[in-house]
């Protein structure tokens, strides 16, 4: 009995830590197609209003302007990361003195990215987000496998605590060996550099500089809750899960973001066909999946995929001739290495390959994040 | 005259409301279904439709599917500015590819054939 109690109190706390640290692992969208990078500001004035909503809280601010006050809007993040990382509509009251500074809004209204906002009378920094990834053991735990056939486990253990995978290594396609600058978003330091993010066909290179060179805001996955199919939603900010039904011989990737979409992997050894009336008629989102083993890693081949969005962050283009095939290695309990060659001969010259590393979030559930709330 | 200003309008607006709900198509930018005009086309009319598909070599297609079809001989897409050269029919079509990030973007341009030239204006759909 008292073990018991041991055992579970040990588990609460496993998942409150591993709770905490996701809670920092939540990112904003890409903000730079709204604001400027080259063009900050810093603004003092008086707290009218937060206005706490998705997709992006907005603080209003009434600032001193000459002899006059002008209001200006100071946009933070999404609610959701904010609560994550412990604020709330209440951390800020109207009639607060604080100071901003940020980027200013590309279409010249009174508007500014809060990159710092600080309370004017104590100091004490507010809405700030983190991004570090949790800290892994010294020694690294072993693979949990399955009792039954001695598989690895990608999700969570069987009878351990529940947990997401997220805090990928990398956030954007990139060939495996191709060193480029870019930011979390996939947008390029020198956009001189674009062909050497991978083997593009002309057509494709073109389109994706044209979509970094509008600072990636025509990102149909922001802009119509697209989902972020392909291996992008591997490298999304608010993580996954993958539950093994074996029973069915059936892997459900749940996705934290997007739209909380789920994918299916089969396993039971059918063909790459259709649902309805077949890939050709009924291009997907996530395609269509099957899988099978090899040694410890789990090979998925997906096709049928849809021209509706872009499969990575960045804004790479793809075709409907799309074919991906992914490894998924769990090398360690706290490590699952993602491998994916993509092979469109639609888009690019050759089939090419990218790969990462995903940390396990113990005792983490995804959050309830639906994109049509940032609609509202 | 009262009645064909009402048919353009009704077909202007039939066009914006289809350019607003155009398929999103983030793949090759000529592939899709496209609807507009090559002005002043006596043989064929003022009103064209173009179909075209990408199968990762070559632009393929045709120009008013079902009625007097043309089959697209060659389509010639130039990234670096967009511009577009394409061939059917005996007639050549010089267009550029405008609002490329929008799925109902536009390709405007010239036609010219023996019969005659004009400005040529479709919106994908």
């Amino acid at each position: 009995m008292r073990n018991n109690r041991i055992q579970l109190t040990l588990r609460m706390i496993v998942a409150v830590l591993g709770l905490s640290a996701f809670s920092t692992a939540w990112s904003h969208h890409p903000i730079q197609g709204k604001f400027d990078p080259d063009q900050e500001t810093s603004l003092s004035g008086i707290v009218t209003k937060v206005d706490w909503r998705s997709p992006h809280v907005h603080v209003f601010l009434n600032v001193a302007d000459g002899n006059s006050i002008v209001n200006w809007a100071i946009e933070l993040e999404n609610p959701y990361i904010l609560l994550a990382n412990g604020w709330d509509e209440n951390s800020l009251q109207p009639g607060d003195a604080i100071n901003v500074s940020g980027m200013v809004a590309r279409n010249g209204s009174r508007q500014v990215w809060g990159e710092d906002v600080v309370l004017a009378d104590t100091g004490r920094q507010v809405y700030t987000v983190s991004d570090s990834s949790p800290e892994k053991p010294l020694a690294k735990r072993p693979v949990p496998r399955w009792p039954e056939d001695n598989r690895p486990v990608l999700g969570a253990a069987p009878g351990g605590a529940g947990g997401i995978w997220s805090y990928p290594t990398e956030t954007a396609l990139v060939e495996d060996g191709v060193d480029v600058g870019m930011n979390e978003y996939g947008l390029l330091d020198n956009i001189e550099d674009a062909d050497k993010v991978a083997p593009m066909q002309d057509w494709a290179l073109a389109r994706y500089i044209h979509r970094q060179e509008r600072n990636l805001r025509d990102d149909p996955m922001y802009l119509d809750c697209k989902p972020p199919g392909g291996p992008r939603q591997y490298q999304s900010d608010l993580g996954l899960q993958l539950i093994e039904d074996k029973k069915n011989n059936r892997i459900f990737v749940l996705l934290g973001s997007g739209n909380r979409n789920y994918r299916i992997i089969h396993l039971d050894g059918r063909d790459q066909v259709g649902l309805v009336t077949g890939d050709d008629d009924n291009p997907l989102f996530y395609g269509r999946s099957t899988a099978q083993w090899d040694g410890d890693t789990l090979v998925v081949e997906t096709t049928g995929f849809n021209e509706g969005f872009w499969f990575t962050n960045g804004g790479l283009p793809h075709t409907n001739m799309l074919s991906m095939e992914e490894r998924f290695t769990r090398t360690d309990f706290d490590t699952m290495h993602y491998e994916v060659t993509i092979d469109d001969p639609g888009a690019y010259t050759r089939p090419w390959t990218a790969s990462w590393d995903l940390s396990w979030v113990g005792g983490a559930e995804l959050p309830f994040s639906l994109c049509q709330h940032n609609r509202q | 005259m009262y009645q064909r200003l009402i048919l353009g309008l009704t077909f202007i607006m039939g066009l914006g409301v289809m350019s607003a709900t155009a398929t999103a198509q983030e793949g090759h930018p000529l592939k899709g279904s496209w609807i507009g005009e090559w002005s002043g086309n006596s043989a064929h009319g003022d009103f064209v439709l173009l179909v075209m598909d990408w199968n990762g070599e070559e632009v393929t297609g045709m120009i008013n599917p079902g009625t007097d079809n043309m089959e697209i001989e060659s389509v010639d897409l130039d990234p670096s500015d967009w511009s577009v050269e394409i061939k059917a029919g005996g007639y050549t079509i010089d267009a550029v590819i405008e609002n490329l990030e929008l799925p109902s973007r536009s390709l405007s341009g010239t036609w010219r054939s023996s019969n005659g030239s004009g400005d040529f204006d479709i919106v994908r759909q």
